[in-house]
């Protein structure tokens, strides 16, 4: 039999999400794990094997396998990574302790910064100095280095991260640097920074270095043991590795530099939302995810989810800005808040409703859990309001109390002086303006309108949340697919196989020699190729994105462009200025514009990838409407008696009326009156508001 | 203006209250990020030194953007307030923008630019959206303590109309160009800001419309309502009294400034008292009323409610008595560019009379004000170059744990990557680490400052000016705990005046050393083992300090005197 078939592993913190694909019908089979953190790989392997038995698959046939994981991002907050030392230029060791020198909280005086990734015995300095321009100013000390090394290894460091100042203009040094040392020390794993982000800033660059290395050992193993468990389990497909920019890449890469999986999982969640995205004909998606303690938001046009050039990892406050590690890496745009069907809400010190960020999360939980929980939350003022139905939640596999979760809910109204009702949907009103004026902000930094995006909901609690986050933004669309569980999975099986690279370019518009940009962008183009030619992907169909980082002279934040095809100074402004319009409405009078780091995206569609999707076990039934129930609809006045069907029935192409609830195991989906509603192909539920 | 409409008062639900005010910061918050984004001035940009508000049609604040530094608290609505003196509402059409910069009816320096705009709704004044953001250059002399007057310090606009019903006044605009020294970035901020009130103004009537409000006047009363009970509740809750403290600063060297202030506590109210504070100066640190009313509010807010939104409401409990002529309300014309060198000592003293009642809500003193290094020449293209760097000391200990090394407070003014400070300014960094030693001994010690080595690599001659205190009086400890470093500052190794500016030619080095925190708590009950941890990382090299009875536990004369 051909290895045709493609598996996917998405190990999360507290389930393994599996799913195979068979590319030639859509046929897909789903199947949950829970995670086992001492080793992740037996749980992946456990999950396979049942996965396998439930969808009577073969695994010799299947071709290929794509992972996405958190473990890194893990050990980077629980800071379990390896024992990391840094070799930096002497004068300069403090950088990753003194970072930004900015609070991320004004009013806090007892704040707490994050620790930096190397501990400072072991940030040894080089004897080196280049100048801003890449010349030498200081010749790199070599024995000087081996012996700084020599001492760190003696210690018990095992991983090391090398950043010179101004490396990112000529990586001589730290290059010199490193082939020395891996030839005294092979045992020891080296990170350099001009190979991993070859960007202006010294204490970003530094820490995405550090940050490299500090999981690259664990990477290592747990890559290698995955590969031969695999293998072991009979599967002769080769192993892919999800990135944070939405791309694929091998093993070798991935074992390279590990730090740009940080965001791996997040990204295949946003790549799914994509990819249900394009199979309802949506060009612009708003992908809303919603689960037990936050949601993500990610922006996806034209079937490609936004990605940002950096993102802060391992925040010590979750949702504060600044209070993380700058990790200069590729990544998909997400925007998390605190909100979740476990959010607690509260009278604040004000005296109106707050709900979240705190979270009773599952442990213990909403009140009606009965575990615990005496503070209302968002799942439980869902239930008051009919939206979820206490005698199928979870599948029905999991008993929850109503009369509890009322007598919460009534007790908080009766602090604020709102009846029952008024209290139950402030909750849900106010927990969804909290994520519709993320969204708002977002979207507006962005340079776009909610208006032109559909929203997508995945997750737990987004399908019951998003037709009033949806109102609130103005989207008359909201697309519900199947098997809100497994969408990062089936996710990564769509995801191209695709590498970022960048090169700093300091130069302004007028003095670029146009060649030397044409021969930076081979450059790039060759080392992305590299990578991208050894994951089989289909190269002749590659899509090559050149962009470049922009300003003004004497801005110092830049933009990033897309070039146009050619590179003349005239079109490149053109492009440059258009850019910047959309994000800020005008451009300055007179202002020259000037590079400040090409970038190139090379991304190639993997076998396999694309096509259909027929979940198993979807649109089996012809008895869908399971009944009907009291649902809260403020626009239609209050309780409205609303029919209920049951998601795995409904055929394909089933029109229907709103307002409607769907139920499926893992979530509900509550579409409100004014509604016109259809089944699409892949078993999506699309809703649209009438105008 | 109509007067005959809002019959009956209009009243908010807990829901509606909450959903309203969360719009509200999300629309300021909004235009924020657009002002950072467009922005050309690196303060603006990576400081956030900036205000976005929306107030009523009094001018009182409604909200205020999230990020915003603690400068401009309560600042920005107070000069709309002075913008309605100058322009009544009935000389006020749609479209209008107003600017100022004034020393006194702005943020107490000039760079600060503050544009305001009324907002109709039904042919009615409602609202005003405001922005206040530091230009990148305002003319003058560059930024040091040197000034004698405020004309030395650049351009003052006083309060007019920059549009007159959407159309530009292009003399204005001409006059701005001429007196500063980047006409097209100063230019390019004061769109971004103009731009910022345009989105303000768009969202809030897009939400006055969904949410059926004519106008904004029962929304704020009830808004500044629920504030202003909130900030009583924290301060009835501290014992009455009056508490006093003072601290001396490095002034101008030679004459160091004491500060004097009484914080009274009464029921639920706070009246900070600068009365006995030292005279006015002729050099640009003294710190305008604005600016110490911002500082104080800080300082309170930090010990009293930190988590309260900055509005109106909050700060009506809390009045401010400052002698006219004193430094901490100087009058015309002195000058005030660098007004952080005693404004950023008030919130310190707030906790030094706090800190009696409520030791545990306040920290030892910061090796703030921030340091800043300001240079100008000319570059090889024969172009004129002006820069500032900043460099933060360490944090003051408090009753959880040591004081944070290098961050700014209580502002929030990055420090530029060596990089690029380097690709700006013909400038070679040596060193930029931390200063092992300088935090404050004590059960938790202070954060530490840092020591840069600067060499100018420069042909042509480089002006040095500094924003540099703590050099003679460096932060105290409290509880027992020990002063931090005080600063230092060399030129080729000698120990400089900071107050004063100097010219390097090329190969000339300019050492700084930021100060330490204060230590928090009797340094000889810090446990072993966090004093181990201190001497292996290097964070401290000299532990006598800690040894059991082994130094002299006599404060010193720069240790805040407090009664």
């Amino acid at each position: 039999m051909a290895a045709s078939l493609s598996l996917g592993i998405d190990i999360g913190g507290t389930f393994t999400d599996l799913v195979v694909l068979d590319p030639a019908d859509g046929r897909a089979v789903i199947w949950k794990e829970s995670t086992t953190p001492d080793d992740p790989s037996r749980g992946a392997i456990t999950g396979l094997t049942r996965l396998l038995e439930k969808g009577g698959i073969a695994p010799g046939s299947i071709g290929r396998v794509v992972h996405a994981t958190t473990l890194f991002t893990n050990a980077l907050i629980e800071r379990k990574g390896a024992a990391t030392g840094l070799l930096t230029t002497d004068g300069f060791t403090d950088v990753l302790e003194i970072g930004r020198e900015r609070k991320y909280e004004l009013y806090d005086i007892f704040l707490e910064m994050p620790a930096p990734l190397v501990p400072r015995p072991w940030r040894r300095p080089a004897r080196e100095r280049l100048a801003q321009d890449g010349s030498i100013e200081r010749p790199l000390d070599l024995d000087a280095a081996l012996r700084e090394v020599e001492a760190l290894v003696a210690d018990g460091v095992t991983s090391l991260a090398i950043c010179f100042l101004h490396a990112y203009a000529n990586p001589v040094h730290e290059r010199m640097a490193a082939e020395a040392i891996a030839k005294r020390f092979p045992g020891l794993s080296i990170s350099i920074s001009s190979d991993l982000a070859p960007e202006i800033r010294e204490y970003p660059r530094m820490v995405t270095t550090a940050a490299n290395a500090y999981v690259r050992p664990i990477a290592e193993t747990y890559l290698d043991t995955l590969e031969a468990a695999l293998k072991r389990a009979g599967i002769p497909g080769g192993l892919f590795l999800m990135l944070s920019n939405g791309g694929l890449t091998h093993v070798a890469e991935a074992k390279r530099a590990p730090v740009q999986l940080l965001e791996s999982g997040p990204a295949a969640g946003a790549l799914a939302g994509a990819w249900f995205g394009r199979h309802a004909g949506l060009d612009r998606v708003l992908a809303f995810d919603m689960g037990g303690t936050t949601a993500k938001l990610a922006l996806v046009d034209d079937g490609d989810p936004l990605v940002a050039w950096g993102f802060e990892a391992a925040r010590t406050k979750r949702f504060l800005r600044g209070s993380g590690l700058p990790v200069q890496i590729a990544t998909v745009e997400l925007i998390e808040i605190g909100a979740g069907g476990g959010s607690i809400a509260r009278r604040s010190d004000l005296g109106t409703l707050h709900v979240g960020p705190e979270s009773a999360g599952a442990q213990p939980g909403p009140v009606c859990y009965r575990r615990g929980g005496s503070e209302p939350t968002v799942t439980d003022s869902d239930l008051a309001l009919g939206y979820l139905n206490a005698d199928f939640f979870l599948g029905g596999t999991m008993r929850i109390d109503a009369g509890a979760a009322g007598a919460a809910l009534d007790g908080l109204a009766g602090t604020l002086g709102l009846d029952a009702t008024r209290g139950a949907f402030g909750i849900h009103d106010v927990v969804n303006e909290n994520m519709a004026g993320a969204a708002r902000v977002a979207i507006a930094e962005r340079g776009r309108v909610p208006q032109d995006y559909a929203l997508l909901a995945t997750g737990g609690a987004a399908p019951v949340h998003a037709w009033h986050v949806g109102r609130k933004l103005g989207v008359t669309r909201v697309v519900c697919p199947p098997g809100a569980g497994a969408g990062s999975t089936i996710g990564m099986l769509m995801a191209p196989a695709r590498i970022d690279r960048v090169a700093s370019f300091n130069t302004r518009l007028a003095d670029a020699e146009w060649q030397e940009v044409a021969r930076i962008f081979s450059a790039l183009e060759a080392d992305a190729m590299a990578v991208v030619g050894e994951t089989g992907a289909d190269i002749a169909r590659r899509d090559i994105r050149r962009l470049a980082d922009m300003r003004y002279v004497g801005q110092g934040s830049e933009i990033t462009v897309a070039l146009p095809e050619t590179l003349t100074p005239e079109d490149v402004l053109t492009a440059f200025e258009a850019a910047y319009r959309r994000l800020f409405g005008r451009t300055p009078p007179g202002a020259a514009a000037q590079f400040v780091a090409l970038r190139l995206a090379l991304s190639a569609p993997m076998p396999g990838s694309g096509g259909t999707l027929r979940l198993d076990g979807l649109g089996g039934g012809t008895t869908a409407l399971k009944g009907k129930r009291e649902v809260h609809f403020p626009d239609a006045g209050g309780a409205v008696t609303t029919p209920v069907y049951d998601r795995y029935a409904l055929p394909v192409g089933t029109r229907l009326e709103g307002p409607a609830v769907f139920e499926e195991n893992e979530s509900t989906f509550i579409v409100g009156p004014d509604a016109r509603i259809e089944v699409l192909a892949d078993g999506s539920i699309l809703a649209e508001r009438a105008v | 203006m109509n007067d005959n409409a809002s019959p009956a008062v209009r009243s908010f639900d807990a829901v509606e209250l909450e959903l309203l005010w969360r719009r509200l910061i999300s629309l300021v918050d909004e235009a924020a990020a657009a002002l950072v984004r467009t922005s050309f001035s690196t303060l603006v940009r990576e400081s956030y030194d900036f205000s976005c508000v929306v107030t009523d049609a009094a001018g009182q604040s409604l909200v205020q953007a999230t990020e915003s530094i603690p400068s401009f608290i309560g600042t920005l609505p107070e000069t709309v307030k002075h913008f309605l003196r100058f322009f009544p509402p009935e000389t006020l059409e749609p479209g209008d923008v107003l600017i100022t910069n004034d020393l006194w009816l702005g943020t107490g320096h000039l760079p600060d630019i503050t544009v305001a705009k009324p907002i109709f709704r039904g042919g009615r004044l409602v609202a005003f959206s405001a922005s206040t953001a530091h230009a990148p250059d305002i003319g003058g002399k560059i930024r040091s303590p040197e000034p004698r007057e405020v004309f030395e310090e650049g351009l003052q606009i006083p309060p007019l109309k920059l549009m007159r019903a959407g159309v530009t006044d292009e003399t204005l605009v001409a006059i701005l160009r001429q007196n500063v020294r980047t006409p097209d970035q100063t230019l390019g901020d004061l769109w971004a800001q103009v731009v910022a009130l345009d989105l303000m103004e768009e969202r809030l009537h897009v939400l006055m419309e969904q949410a059926q409000l004519a106008d904004l006047t029962d929304l704020a009363a009830e808004i500044h309502r629920r504030c202003e009970a909130a900030m009583r509740n924290a301060i009835a809750a501290l014992p009455d009294g009056t508490y006093r403290s003072e601290i001396k600063t490095d002034g101008l060297m030679d004459t160091p400034i004491t500060i004097r202030l009484a914080l009274t506590v009464q029921g639920d109210s706070i009246t900070a008292d600068f009365t006995g504070t030292d005279a006015q100066v002729d050099r640009a640190i003294n710190c305008a009323l604005c600016y110490t009313y911002a500082m104080v509010m800080y300082g309170v807010k930090v010990c009293t409610s930190p988590g309260l939104p900055n509005n109106e409401g909050a700060w009506r409990p809390i009045s401010i008595v400052a002698p006219a002529g004193c430094i901490v309300n100087p009058q015309f014309p002195s000058p005030g560019g660098s007004r952080m060198l005693i404004g950023h000592y008030l919130p310190m003293l707030v906790f030094g009379c706090l800190g009696q009642i409520v030791p545990d809500r306040v920290m030892a003193a910061c090796g703030s004000p921030m340091w800043g290094m300001n240079q100008s020449g000319v570059n090889a293209n024969g172009k004129p170059y002006a820069n500032m760097f900043f460099f933060n000391g360490g944090m003051g200990g408090n009753v959880h744990g040591d004081g944070i090394s290098c961050l700014s407070w209580p502002s929030n003014v990055s420090s530029t990557a060596v990089e690029i400070s380097e690709h700006i300014a013909p400038l070679r960094f040596h060193h930029k680490r931390l200063r092992p030693d300088s935090g404050g001994p004590g059960r938790h010690r202070g954060g530490l400052g840092q020591e840069i080595l600067i060499e100018s690599r420069s042909e042509t001659p480089i002006a040095v000016s500094f924003l540099a205190e703590r050099t003679i009086f460096p932060a105290f400890g409290i509880e027992g705990g020990r002063d931090g470093a005080a600063g230092v500052l060399s030129i080729n190794g000698d120990k400089v005046d900071p107050k004063r500016q100097y010219v390097l030619k090329a190969g000339d080095t300019i050492s700084l050393g930021t100060p330490g925190g204060g230590g928090h708590g009797d340094p000889r009950d810090r446990p072993a083992a966090a004093i181990a941890r201190d001497l292996g990382t290097g964070h401290v090299t000299d532990a006598s300090a800690y040894r059991q009875g082994g130094i002299d536990t006599a404060t010193s004369d720069s240790a805040m005197a407090r009664r």
